[in-house]
């Protein structure tokens, strides 16, 4: 078969009835509108929902902690701290829920639907999987002093070692939380490139998607270390 | 009573208009559980876009570009033993629930094994939209369009020739 044979097909494709046999009821399309999005910003959506859920749960649990050891002043203004980290968390997470773009909106053309979604992606919901992560630390941590509550009644004073194994503990968490979190994310994402790499063919080269790529990676390693430090500073408050 | 009206005036149109959601989901999904999928979708991005819809250009011009958005812009899960971008064609089931005729049901399955983007073009092409309309649906210029509708169709006859 030529190309210039597809033109031929053409008028066939117009006047092609087979379609029409299939139709969606009204109350089909009535049905469609009560259903939930499936659409990968609905994911996204749930996704941040249920961090915000889990962060609220946990900064209820370190209330617990502040008044079961409200008589340690180190320990209080500890959790308090904490509990400003959860409440800004959360704040962001609310700021990210909105701001995620829609898709099928009228006026955008695909590509620039494609490069708002890809650049937001890329530019700010990744911080927002950070920030999703740091939940499995700050859990880890919650429960380790209420388990620290319960067996020994108090908080005993650490040595090195039991800093590095609680520090080592606490960015282990975090990490897996990232990692799961971020090859879902790049899975969504590398489709996305995909498409709009499809319409750029000639313009967009693969440097630029290296960029992003490196960009991420970068951001990734400041805020992991950000997040060491802050936690071994506040180990080290804690539990001196 | 001015939703009511709305929202039955929308009915009306979608249902009006419906081959274009039959036709894209055809092209877009693999088997019927993924286009009714992709339908609803499409019908849940319509209805919220709707109140946007100026009347600038012909509805069905705008139902396209929208359900060319969220079908391009879905993007399929992880999955641990599949991966749909290597054999798209190994799994593509077109169904028996449309009574189409055979060159176009050998047209669309050949649709089906194009690249996203080159789908969009040939299905707004197919539909006698200008090349001034298509580029502004996917957003390259006129003179790209021209060129990209060659070398789709150059393609989409080379895969006809492998299915008959």
């Amino acid at each position: 078969m030529k190309a210039t044979d597809i033109d031929s097909l053409k008028s066939a494709w117009k006047n092609e009835q087979g379609f029409e046999n299939k139709t969606l009821s009204q109350t089909d399309i009535e049905k469609f509108l009560q259903k939930k999005s499936k659409d990968i910003t609905h994911l996204f959506k749930v996704g941040l929902t249920i961090d915000v859920v889990l962060k609220s749960i946990i900064g209820v649990s370190l209330m617990g902690i502040i008044i079961l050891f409200s008589g340690n002043q180190q320990m209080v203004i500890s959790m308090t701290a904490i509990l400003g980290l959860i409440l800004w968390a959360i704040w962001f997470q609310l700021k990210m829920y909105r701001s995620i773009p829609q898709t099928g909106m009228s006026e955008p053309a695909i590509r620039t639907s494609l490069e708002a979604r890809i650049q937001f992606y890329h530019q700010r919901y990744v911080k927002s999987l950070y920030i999703g992560a740091l939940s499995n630390s700050l859990f880890f941590i919650s429960g380790s002093l209420y388990y620290f509550y319960f067996k020994y009644g108090e908080i005993r004073p650490m040595d090195i070692v039991d800093f590095l194994v609680f520090g080592t503990a606490i960015i282990i968490a975090f990490v897996i939380g990232a990692v799961a979190q971020i090859a879902q994310h790049n899975f969504h994402v590398k489709q996305l490139e995909s498409c709009l790499q499809e319409i750029d063919e000639e313009t967009m080269t693969a440097l630029t998607i290296k960029e992003q790529r490196n960009k991420k990676l970068k951001l990734f390693f400041i805020a992991l270390t950000a997040l060491v430090c802050g936690l071994l500073l506040l180990a080290y408050f804690v539990f001196r | 009573m001015t939703n009511q009206r709305t929202d039955k005036h929308f009915l009306e149109l979608i249902h009006r208009h419906q081959s274009i959601l039959h036709k894209i989901c055809f092209a877009y999904c693999k088997n019927r559980s993924d286009r009714e999928d992709l339908q609803q979708e499409i019908v849940l991005q319509l209805w919220k876009s709707y109140p946007s819809f100026r009347g600038n250009s012909q509805f069905s011009t705008w139902m396209y570009r929208v359900a060319l958005n969220t079908a391009i812009n879905r993007t399929s899960k992880p999955g641990i033993l599949t991966d749909s971008s290597k054999a798209p064609e190994a799994a593509y089931d077109p169904g028996d629930d449309y009574e189409l005729s055979e060159e176009i049901r050998i047209l669309h399955m050949a649709i089906a094994r194009l690249k996203k983007i080159e789908k969009a073009i040939i299905l707004l092409w197919l539909e006698e939209l200008s090349y001034e309309e298509i580029a502004e649906t996917i957003g390259i210029t006129a003179k790209n369009v021209s060129v990209r509708i060659v070398r789709v169709k150059t393609r989409l006859a080379e895969i006809i020739q492998k299915l008959q």
